[in-house]
C-alpha cells in the first residue's frame, strides 16, 4: 500500500459535547462518501504529539475541529494556511500539547504540508457529555459540504456511498 | 486491575508482571522525554535567541558534555536556518504572546541552539519508545492488554500473530535507540539547565514530604519489586521507611482523603474505602470550598508525589542505579556551575526536573531489565499470560498502586457479591494540586509558589516554571482553537 499523502483529521474531545464536533464530523463523512486510497480519514481525538505523522510531509491536510471566533453557535468559517494562527501557547494544561502547538512544531522541522486548512464551528457547549447539542449537530450537513467542496478544489474525487440496505 | 487483583488476592503470571513492568517503563520513559523537551523546556530554553548563536560553538560545546553523535556543526546550522525561516514566517503571535525574550531567561545562544536541536530530535525519540508501549498494548495511552488476572498477550516463539521473537527484538532494538538519547542528550541537557539556572534550586520547595510506590514487580504476589518506594518526612532522607508489598499496612492505613476545601458534599476526612464522591459546587469561596480537587494526607500530613519522591525514595533505599545517575547529573551541573551542588539542591523546582531526567534513566534501564526477565521466562518454555479471576459472595476490599509518571497513583475498591460498590482513585496529580487539607496545609501547587520572584509581573514565568515542574494531569482539558490566537486561560495568583 502507499503511504496516504493527503490527511482528513476530525479534532476534538468527544467527552465534552460539542468539542466533539470535529470527530463526529468526519466519521459521518467516512460513512457518507468514498474517497481515493490515498486520502487518510483520522480520528485525531485529544491527542497532541501523536498528531505529527499524519501531518508532517503530508502533501494536503483538512482538519475540522471547534474553533473559538467570537461568533454566534454553529457559525462556520474556514481557517487556510497563513491565516491559522499558528504558535507556541504557554498554558497550564501541558499534560498533551494543542493543536496550534503541534502545528508549530511540525514548522520548526521544516515538513509542512503545502496546504493546510481548518474547518471551524463555533461550539455551543463545551460541558462533560457524550452528546452534542442539537443546534451543533443539525450543522454536520453544512461541514460536510465544506470538506466535499475542499476536496473539490483539490481535485479530490470523492464520491456519494450507495444507501445500506 | 491492581486494586481487584488485591482483593481477590489473586496471583499474577510471571510473564503478565513483566509485559505490565515493560510498558510502565516505557510509558514512563515517553512521558519524561515529551515533559522535559515538549511541555517544560520552553520555560528555560530561548528559541529566538538560538538564531544569535555560533553553530560551531554549539556544535563543540556539545561535543565536549557527551559522545552523542547528532552534535555536528552541520546539523547546528541546519537548525538554525530551520528556526530562522520559522521566526520569519511572520505570523507567529510568539513576541506578543508568548515568553520569549522575556528577562528571566539566561541561556547563552549556543546552549539554546543546542536545546532547540535536541528539542527537535526528541520527537523521534518520544515516539520510538511509545512504539513499545502500542506493540504490547495495542493502543497508546489507553493500552487495551490488561485484564484482572494478567494480560491478554498471547505468548507463541512460532506464530506470527502472537507477541514472538521478532516482535520482542523489535521492542529491544527500540530501547536501545531511545537509551543514547536519553543518555547522550536528555541527561546532559537538564544537567546544564540546571546549572546555568541554579539558582532555582532555592526555589519551588513546597512540600518536602515525600511518597512514592514500589513498582515492578518481580513474582506473582507482588512482594519484590525492582524500583523501590516508600515515605520520607521532612527532605531527611534517613527518614526513609519503605512499602513492601501489595499489602503493606503502612500504606494501606496512612492514606487519607479530606473535602474541607473541596466542592464535595460534607466536611470529612475519610479514609478511601469508606468516602463518596458527591459534587457540590458553591463557587469560589477562598477561606471555604474553593477546589475539585480533594486533599489527600499519608498519616495526616500532606506529600509531595512525583519523579522527585520516587527518586529520593530509591536514593533513599540504596538502588544502585539510582545513586549512579543522581551523582552523575549532580557532578554535571557542578563541573558547569563552576561550584559543588550536592543533593539537597533537588528540594526545587530544579530538583524536580532533574530528578524527571535520573527516572527516566532509571526506566530506561528497567525496560531492558524486564525485556531481560521476560525473554528468559519465555525460554524457560512458560507462555502462560493470565489467571481467570473467580469473585466470592459478600464484600472485599482491595488497594492497587503504581509509580506512574506523575507520582503514586492508588485505586481502592469495594467489592460486593462481585459487584463494585464503592471505586476511588487518589491520583498524583491530587496529592500535588491539593487545596489546603482538613487542617488548613497547603498542597505541593500552593506551598512551592510562595517565595516566587517575578521579573515581570504580567508576564509570570516563573510560576509556570514551578507549576510545570510538577508535570500536571489536566488531561480532559479543552483542546479549542481560538481564530485569533488568544491565550485562553489565565494565571491567577490567589
Amino acid at each position: 500500500m502507499k503511504e496516504p499523502t493527503i490527511t482528513i483529521l476530525g479534532l476534538g474531545n468527544i467527552l465534552m459535547s460539542d468539542e466533539g464536533v470535529g470527530v463526529h464530523t468526519v466519521n459521518e463523512f467516512e460513512r457518507r462518501y468514498e474517497v481515493p486510497d490515498y486520502v487518510e480519514i483520522v480520528d485525531g481525538g485529544a491527542a497532541g504529539l501523536d498528531l505529527i505523522p499524519f501531518i508532517e510531509g503530508r502533501e494536503k491536510v483538512m482538519m475540522v475541529d471547534a474553533v473559538n471566533f467570537d461568533r454566534e453557535p454553529g457559525y462556520i468559517d474556514l481557517l487556510e494556511n497563513d491565516s491559522i494562527p499558528i504558535r507556541l501557547t504557554q498554558k497550564a494544561s501541558m499534560h498533551h500539547l494543542g493543536l496550534m502547538d503541534v502545528l508549530c512544531i511540525v514548522r520548526m522541522s521544516g515538513n509542512v504540508p503545502k496546504d493546510l486548512c481548518i474547518i471551524g464551528i463555533q461550539p455551543k457547549s463545551l460541558e462533560l457529555g457524550l452528546d452534542m447539542t442539537p443546534e451543533i449537530w443539525d450543522k454536520k450537513d453544512v461541514l460536510i459540504e465544506r470538506i466535499v467542496a475542499k476536496l473539490r478544489e483539490w481535485n479530490i474525487p470523492c464520491v456519494l456511498r450507495s444507501p445500506q440496505k | 486491575m491492581r486494586s481487584v487483583e488485591n482483593a481477590l488476592q489473586l496471583e499474577i503470571p510471571l510473564n503478565a508482571q513483566y509485559i505490565r513492568n515493560l510498558i510502565m517503563a516505557a510509558h514512563g520513559v515517553h512521558d519524561h522525554i515529551v515533559h522535559f523537551y515538549h511541555l517544560a523546556a520552553l520555560d528555560w530554553v530561548d528559541i529566538v535567541s538560538a538564531l544569535k548563536a555560533d553553530p560551531k560553538k554549539a556544535s563543540q560545546l556539545g561535543e565536549s558534555l557527551s559522545n552523542w553523535d547528532q552534535n555536528s556543526t552541520k546539523h547546528m546550522k541546519e537548525v538554525q536556518d530551520r528556526l530562522g525561516t520559522f521566526v520569519k514566517s511572520g505570523q507567529l503571535g510568539i513576541y506578543a504572546n508568548g515568553y520569549w525574550g522575556h528577562k528571566a531567561m539566561k541561556l547563552p545562544p549556543e546552549v539554546n541552539l543546542l536545546a532547540a536541536a535536541h528539542y527537535l530530535q526528541a520527537l523521534h525519540y518520544q515516539r520510538r519508545i511509545n512504539m513499545v508501549v502500542s506493540i504490547l498494548g495495542s493502543k497508546t495511552p489507553n493500552i487495551q492488554n490488561l485484564a484482572v488476572g494478567g494480560v491478554a498477550n498471547a505468548i507463541n516463539p512460532e506464530n506470527q500473530s502472537a507477541l514472538n521473537m521478532e516482535r520482542l527484538y523489535y521492542i529491544k532494538t527500540l530501547i536501545d535507540e531511545v537509551q543514547s538519547f536519553v543518555r547522550n542528550a536528555m541527561l546532559v541537557d537538564v544537567a546544564a539547565v540546571a546549572a546555568l539556572y541554579a539558582d532555582w534550586t532555592g526555589y519551588g520547595k513546597g512540600v518536602t514530604n515525600y511518597l512514592s510506590a514500589p513498582d515492578m514487580p518481580m513474582d506473582t504476589k507482588g512482594t519484590t519489586f525492582a524500583l523501590p518506594g516508600g515515605y520520607i518526612e521532612n527532605a531527611d532522607l534517613s527518614t526513609f521507611k519503605p512499602i513492601k508489598s501489595f499489602n503493606d499496612e503502612f500504606f494501606k492505613n496512612g492514606v487519607k482523603e479530606s473535602v474541607k476545601h473541596s466542592w464535595y458534599k460534607g466536611d470529612w476526612n475519610k479514609h478511601p474505602w469508606e468516602e463518596s464522591t458527591d459534587p457540590n459546587h458553591t463557587g469560589m469561596q477562598y477561606d471555604g470550598k474553593y477546589s475539585w480537587v480533594k486533599a489527600p494526607t499519608f498519616n495526616g500530613k500532606t506529600a509531595q508525589v512525583g519523579p522527585l519522591a520516587n527518586v529520593l525514595c530509591m536514593y533513599a533505599a540504596g538502588h544502585a542505579g539510582t545513586k549512579k545517575y543522581v551523582t552523575d547529573m549532580l557532578n554535571t551541573i557542578s563541573a558547569v556551575a563552576k561550584t559543588k551542588v550536592g543533593p539537597a539542591a533537588l528540594h526545587s523546582t530544579i530538583g524536580r526536573i532533574g530528578a524527571r531526567a535520573v527516572r527516566c534513566a532509571v526506566l530506561l534501564d528497567e525496560c531492558t531489565n524486564q525485556w531481560n526477565a521476560l525473554v528468559a521466562n519465555i525460554g524457560k518454555g512458560d507462555v502462560k499470560t493470565f489467571n481467570a479471576p473467580k469473585f466470592p459472595s459478600g464484600e472485599i476490599k482491595g488497594v492497587g498502586f503504581h509509580e506512574a509518571p506523575r507520582g503514586i497513583l492508588s485505586h481502592w475498591s469495594v467489592i460486593d457479591n462481585g459487584k463494585i460498590k464503592n471505586y476511588q482513585c487518589v491520583v498524583p496529580s491530587t496529592w500535588n494540586a491539593a487545596p489546603r487539607n482538613g487542617s488548613d496545609q497547603p498542597g505541593p501547587y500552593e506551598a512551592s509558589l510562595i517565595g516566587t520572584p517575578l521579573a515581570d509581573p504580567e508576564k509570570p514565568l516563573e510560576v509556570l516554571r514551578t507549576v510545570h515542574s510538577f508535570d500536571p494531569c489536566l488531561a480532559c482539558a479543552i483542546h479549542m482553537v481560538d481564530a485569533k490566537g488568544k491565550d485562553i486561560i489565565t494565571v491567577k495568583a490567589l
